[in-house]
């Protein structure tokens, strides 16, 4: 190939949106990236991702890295001429009193780091959501500045801005061995090629812990299967496309408005595990599928009926199913670890990738070219179960991922889940 | 009235399907599988009937092939028919006798309608539905779009590529679906528990008095598609520019 490129200062591999931001903005830091993609690029978890934006977080630092993803998405869409961000505000509702009470903390800690979010009383909640079911709700909290990206605009806008700094990508293009010579990375081999580049960075999403394989390093995430329905515009039951996002954490259920219908998306307790070793090598996400007698689709469609009992089996809807990359603890895996240099991780973004992606982004070019960055990364560092026992066999990796998923949106009353977004 | 709806198991055709190096099949392990789309069409407008005459409808759903055939039995069970039936079948027949052997069933059950998918997307074959009522001497409405029952039988609405023609076909008939003719229905959680539970009836070819009389033999399999590659223009001159240079 003519214009392949045999060298580079950093091979990023996976042409999502966590792979793509972090090659624009170390593009914009004057590097010579190149982005290898298996398949299309923004065409796994990227491609197939609802997209909300929930700011506020467990801790001030995470908050504060998505209140500073949206500056850098506003300027993205500056940039490149697209509507990325949609600000439609967000609501949490709660109906019991336990969820009541995570919700009277909620607003506490973000009142505490000026963060804009209030308790809204029912009937406000009745009338900004007409089409969803508040019987029994005993609080609920409003963000304003919430909302939720368009991921495929994000995409879009990650590949314009970088190309424009001169990011190479090639897609339909997997890696086939990662080159390391005395623990040092020297570069990647394509079934197109070699490229030498001093860093490279596996950003392949749920496909990472093979990347890592190719390494013989064990990485600390694990692909599950998760789904989300997409209700068919309906003149009779109009949804506004600026109503506020939902969070029910007691029906595990998040929903927003799109394009006339409704996405409504849950972290159901049981989900699938997938073998990414056993995919046929062509696999394509955007094109999987759900049975018509899935069991994740029936208790999804079993939990939406609940709050939006126009929702039933026979509703009008699309199904998207995709595969999420989770880790034990419901952190993303960013950074180094002890073992090869120059090799870096960006994965494991637990179904929030696309809202993280902005200042992941940032935060790889600072590692990758200061060797630090200004936030504090403690949380997400790749290199954080290292050298723990227990997180190194796939088996178990795969068990406790799927137990954090479960725990997603904590079910169990008095029990603390994790603070999701 | 009793319906009968033929369901096969498929490969999911959106997926990229490799076939093994001597051409003789596909690579069908790790490939998912699911009910041919236009037989849960089939499927979705045999429960509609049956809801429309206040369930007063029997309706039997087989599939013809291997055990793990059954799974998508249980999808036909859990949107809603009544039975199921597996016609044990090694080696995968070839539409002439698929219909042989649905004659059989269909004389064995003496349904009132046979409602199946217009095609399978595996194989894109559209011929099972046509042979059936030839075999049967029934009458068929191929490609329905839409079913209404009337006095003397059925009207259907076929899609033709001229628009829609409307015939009637006395009972009993032949009626293959197109995928303007309903929206299938997800399972609930009760009926996919209800059909796991479910016993389905099993023939084997010699309980139906059918041996199998090939016509069609499959000699070599290849494909096509070649790998698509995605690149992006920064304005609509730049891509005219491009079609016109880069394409022949």
């Amino acid at each position: 190939m003519s214009n392949w490129p045999n060298t580079a200062d950093v091979v990023v591999i996976g042409g999502g949106v966590a792979g793509l931001s972090t090659a624009m903005q170390l593009a914009m830091r004057d590097c010579r990236v190149v982005v290898l993609e298996r398949q299309q690029l923004g065409n796994g978890s990227s491609g197939r991702a609802a997209g909300l934006l929930g700011q506020l977080r467990g801790t001030a630092e995470s908050t504060r890295m998505l209140m500073d993803g949206v500056n850098i998405v506003r300027e993205l869409e500056g940039q490149a001429g697209v509507e990325i961000f949609v600000q439609t505000g967000s609501l949490r509702i709660a109906d019991t009193l336990a969820r009541a009470q995570e919700i009277k903390d909620l607003v506490e800690m973000g009142k505490s780091i000026g963060f804009e979010i209030d308790h809204m009383a029912i009937d406000d909640v009745a009338r900004s959501l007409p089409y969803m079911k508040t019987d029994g709700l005993v609080d609920a909290c409003y963000c304003p500045t919430d909302g939720h990206l368009q991921p495929a605009e994000l995409v879009a806008a990650y590949l314009h801005v970088g190309r424009e700094r001169g990011v190479h990508c090639e897609s339909q293009c997997p890696v086939e061995e990662i080159l390391v010579a005395d623990n040092r990375v020297g570069g990647v081999k394509t079934q197109r090629g070699t490229i030498a580049a001093p860093v490279v960075v596996n950003a392949a999403g749920p496909w990472s812990y093979l990347v890592a394989g190719l390494t013989q390093t064990p990485l600390q995430t694990a692909a599950l299967g998760h789904v989300y329905l997409t209700t068919r515009p309906d003149p009779e039951r109009p949804i506004d496309p600026r109503s506020p996002a939902i969070r029910d954490r007691q029906l595990r259920l998040y929903a927003r408005p799109e394009t006339g219908g409704l996405i409504v998306g849950m972290y159901a307790e049981e989900t699938t595990l997938f073998d990414m070793q056993s995919l046929p090598s062509g696999f394509d996400m955007s094109a999987m599928k759900v049975r018509r007698d899935d069991l994740q689709v029936a208790r999804l469609i079993d939990a939406v009926h609940q709050r939006y009992p126009w929702i039933d089996e026979r509703t009008p809807m699309t199904m998207t199913t995709g595969i999420m990359t989770f880790t034990p603890d419901g952190k993303p895996l960013c950074g180094k670890l002890p073992d090869i240099d120059g090799l870096f991780y960006c994965s494991g973004f637990c179904g929030h990738g696309i809202v993280q992606s902005p200042t992941i982004g940032v935060i790889m070019a600072d590692l990758i070219l200061a060797g630090q960055t200004d936030y504090d990364i403690g949380a997400i560092e790749a290199d954080r179960f290292w050298d723990l026992p227990g997180f190194q066999e796939r088996d178990r990796i795969g068990r406790l991922c799927d137990q954090m998923h479960a725990s997603y949106y904590g079910k169990i009353e008095g029990q603390q889940g994790a603070q999701t977004g | 009235m009793k319906i009968l709806v033929p369901c096969k198991r498929v490969p999911d055709a959106d997926q990229k399907i490799e076939v093994h190096p001597d051409g003789s099949a596909i690579i069908s392990a790790h490939l998912p599988f699911l009910l041919n789309p236009f037989d849960a069409i089939a499927v979705e407008e045999a429960v509609r009937i049956r809801e429309q005459r206040d369930g007063e409808t029997e309706i039997l759903a087989v599939t013809i092939g291997e055990e793990v055939c059954q799974d998508e039995l249980r999808t036909a069970l859990a949107m809603g028919a009544d039975r199921a039936l597996l016609v044990v079948c090694l080696q995968p027949p070839d539409p002439w006798n698929v219909a042989r052997i649905l004659r059989a069933v269909t004389q064995r059950e003496q349904p009132d309608l046979v409602l199946m998918g217009k095609q399978a997307v595996d194989d894109d074959s559209n011929q099972v539905g046509q042979f059936l009522a030839a075999l049967l001497d029934w009458p068929q409405a191929t490609f329905a779009s839409r079913l209404n029952f009337v006095d003397n039988g059925l009207r259907v609405a076929r899609e033709t590529d001229a628009g829609l023609e409307t015939v009637t076909v006395s009972l009993p008939a032949v009626v293959t679906t197109d995928l303007r003719l309903n929206e299938p229905r997800y399972a609930s959680l009760t009926s996919i528990l209800k059909a796991r539970k479910q016993s389905i009836d099993q023939f084997c070819l010699a309980d139906l008095a059918v041996e199998l009389e090939p016509r069609l033999e499959i000699r070599h399999l290849e494909t096509t598609a070649s790998a698509r590659s995605c690149q992006w223009v920064t304005s609509a001159a730049e891509l005219v520019d491009r079609l016109r240079r880069e394409t022949h």
